[in-house]
């Protein structure tokens, strides 16, 4: 009798458990075999600010709330602000977005390398100041491009690294799955660090773990004022890295969510509010 | 049917085969490995000096420096997370080591040398009194008694316990991560960071984990089984 009252509790447990992941799943599918047949140009109702019909076009948004997974480590793009709460010009962006589009934008604080894979699952769109690849692109989607950074090179200050012939060989620290990762596995004989966090390669650095840290230029022009008088950040340009472009990754295929996303970033361009945001968040912070 | 075949098929070679990513996942397992073996035996030798200490009491029964001494250290250890003790080992103590393997080493040395400071107390108490009044009255010291009479059976006792903090220890290092190191578990977080496919990389890692800690307790159980060969004659 005991036993059969433990089985019963345990197999209800698990029960509960199912549920519990499943339903939010349910509830995104049903939509999303309604975009097939009725292509309502999300876009175009975006604007009006009606949150409950404004976005039937898209599974992602479908419930009102834009679920926004990011990687606040990286300022002045993302950082964890005074409050606690995920500040920085991509948190003021997408905030600006969402409210064109209607919804409420929810941000989700996790590691950049699983923002990703996290995309259709547990986040709608992931704004991280990621760099738009053909490896990710065959992934998810991007949308149209909001900024241009080059990698830059963070060394001590009495360092003669200079040119791309001085990486060879060099024990490099980055931030696990950023375009800085993939840059340092490419070259010849280094040694890779990669750290969840861009300011613990920094750190390590500083510690004379490791010769170079490769981030992204606005990040490391911050972490470059944080040690002013030890390191040196490099443009990246003199050791030949290309020019990336940041942009927002969402599920591939969902034209509508990439439609009204595209048009929001066009209008706050033509408003003069991401002027003001560029203004207030990443020259304000050089 | 077919196709979702065909899809982990693909998922698999992208995890593994690509770029020959398997070898990234030996010389994971190598790191894990280094790590865990070197740190159980620091923490044998740590745990098994902690116990003594702990032991040892003043003539008139009240705790000797030595003991509070061990205390102090099992307290701290074990009332503080390991990752936290690990990140204190690397960016504050260890600061400027180079050799990243060697402070992963020391930091779940100490820290798995308290849990094993508390199974070693708890198997030498766990041999009879009189066993000790025997050796003692045969005109053994108390070091002799330790040594010869009681430490021998005490071994039998803890090696459950300790084959148990050995699978935990090799699993715990899987945190080494947060300090750059490319153990197992670093190296799954990085093949799925370029393959952007968690599945397999961590399904994998998963196996091999278990694995391996498979082939240690089957170790430990023959062990376990020879020292209990002349326990019913």
């Amino acid at each position: 009798m005991k036993k059969s009252l433990v089985t019963l509790l345990a197999i209800s447990m698990c029960a509960v458990l199912l549920a519990g992941c499943g339903a939010p799943k349910e509830t995104a599918s049903a939509p999303a075999a309604d975009t097939t047949t009725d292509a309502a140009p999300a876009a175009d109702t975006a604007s009006d600010d009606s949150t409950t019909e404004s976005t039937s076009g898209s599974a992602a948004i479908s419930d009102g709330v834009l679920t926004v997974g990011t990687n606040a480590e990286f300022p002045p793009f993302e950082y964890v602000g005074d409050d606690g709460q995920p500040d920085g010009f991509d948190m003021a962006l997408i905030k600006a977005i969402g409210e064109k589009m209607g919804v409420e934008v929810k941000i989700e604080n996790m590691e950049f390398a699983s923002l990703v894979s996290s995309i259709g699952n547990k986040i709608d769109v992931a704004i991280a100041g990621m760099t738009v690849t053909d490896e990710r692109k065959e992934v998810v989607d991007f949308s149209d491009s909001y900024y241009d950074a080059v990698q830059f090179v963070i060394v001590p200050a009495d360092s003669s690294i200079a040119a791309a012939e001085d990486l060879v060989g060099k024990t490099i620290g980055v931030q696990l799955g950023t375009t800085g990762d993939f840059l340092a596995q490419d070259i010849e004989g280094s040694t890779v660090s990669s750290y969840n966090k861009a300011v613990d390669a920094v750190n390590d650095l500083l510690n004379g773990r490791s010769d170079l840290v490769i981030v992204d230029k606005n990040p490391a022009l911050v972490f470059a004022g944080m040690y002013p008088d030890d390191v040196v950040a490099l443009d990246g340009a003199q050791f030949g890295f290309e020019v990336e472009n940041y942009a927002i990754a969402m599920p591939k295929g969902d034209a509508e969510l990439a439609d009204a996303i595209n048009n929001a970033i066009k209008e706050l361009k033509a408003d003069g509010t991401f002027d003001k945001l560029v203004a207030e968040y990443i020259e304000g912070s050089n | 049917m077919q196709s979702w075949f065909i899809h982990v098929g693909e998922m698999f070679q992208r995890a593994f085969i690509k770029e020959d990513r398997w070898k990234l996942y030996l010389s994971g397992l190598g790191v894990t490995l280094k790590v865990a073996f070197f740190a159980a035996i620091l923490g044998v030798i740590l745990g098994t000096v902690a116990a003594l200490m702990k032991l040892s009491v003043k003539k008139n029964g009240k705790p000797s420096v030595r003991s509070i001494i061990a205390t102090i250290y099992i307290d701290i250890i074990r009332g503080t997370p390991s990752v936290v003790q690990l990140l204190i080992m690397w960016f504050i103590i260890m600061k400027n080591c180079r050799n990243g393997v060697l402070v992963a080493v020391l930091s779940f040395g100490i820290n798995s040398g308290a849990y094993v400071a508390e199974i070693i107390r708890a198997g030498i108490l766990a041999v009879d009194h009189g066993q000790t009044e025997a050796g003692r009255s045969l005109g053994l010291s108390q070091a002799q008694t330790m040594m010869y009479i009681v430490i021998p059976q005490a071994i039998k006792n803890v090696l459950p316990p300790i084959g148990n903090e050995f699978i935990v220890l090799l699993k715990e290092t899987a945190i080494v991560g947060y300090v750059s190191l490319s153990d197992l578990t670093r190296v799954a977080n990085q093949v799925s960071s370029r393959t952007y496919e968690a599945f397999m990389p961590l399904i994998g890692a998963a196996v091999i984990y278990f694995v391996i800690i498979k082939i240690l307790s089957i170790l430990l159980g023959r062990l376990e089984r020879r020292l209990r060969k002349s326990d019913r004659r």
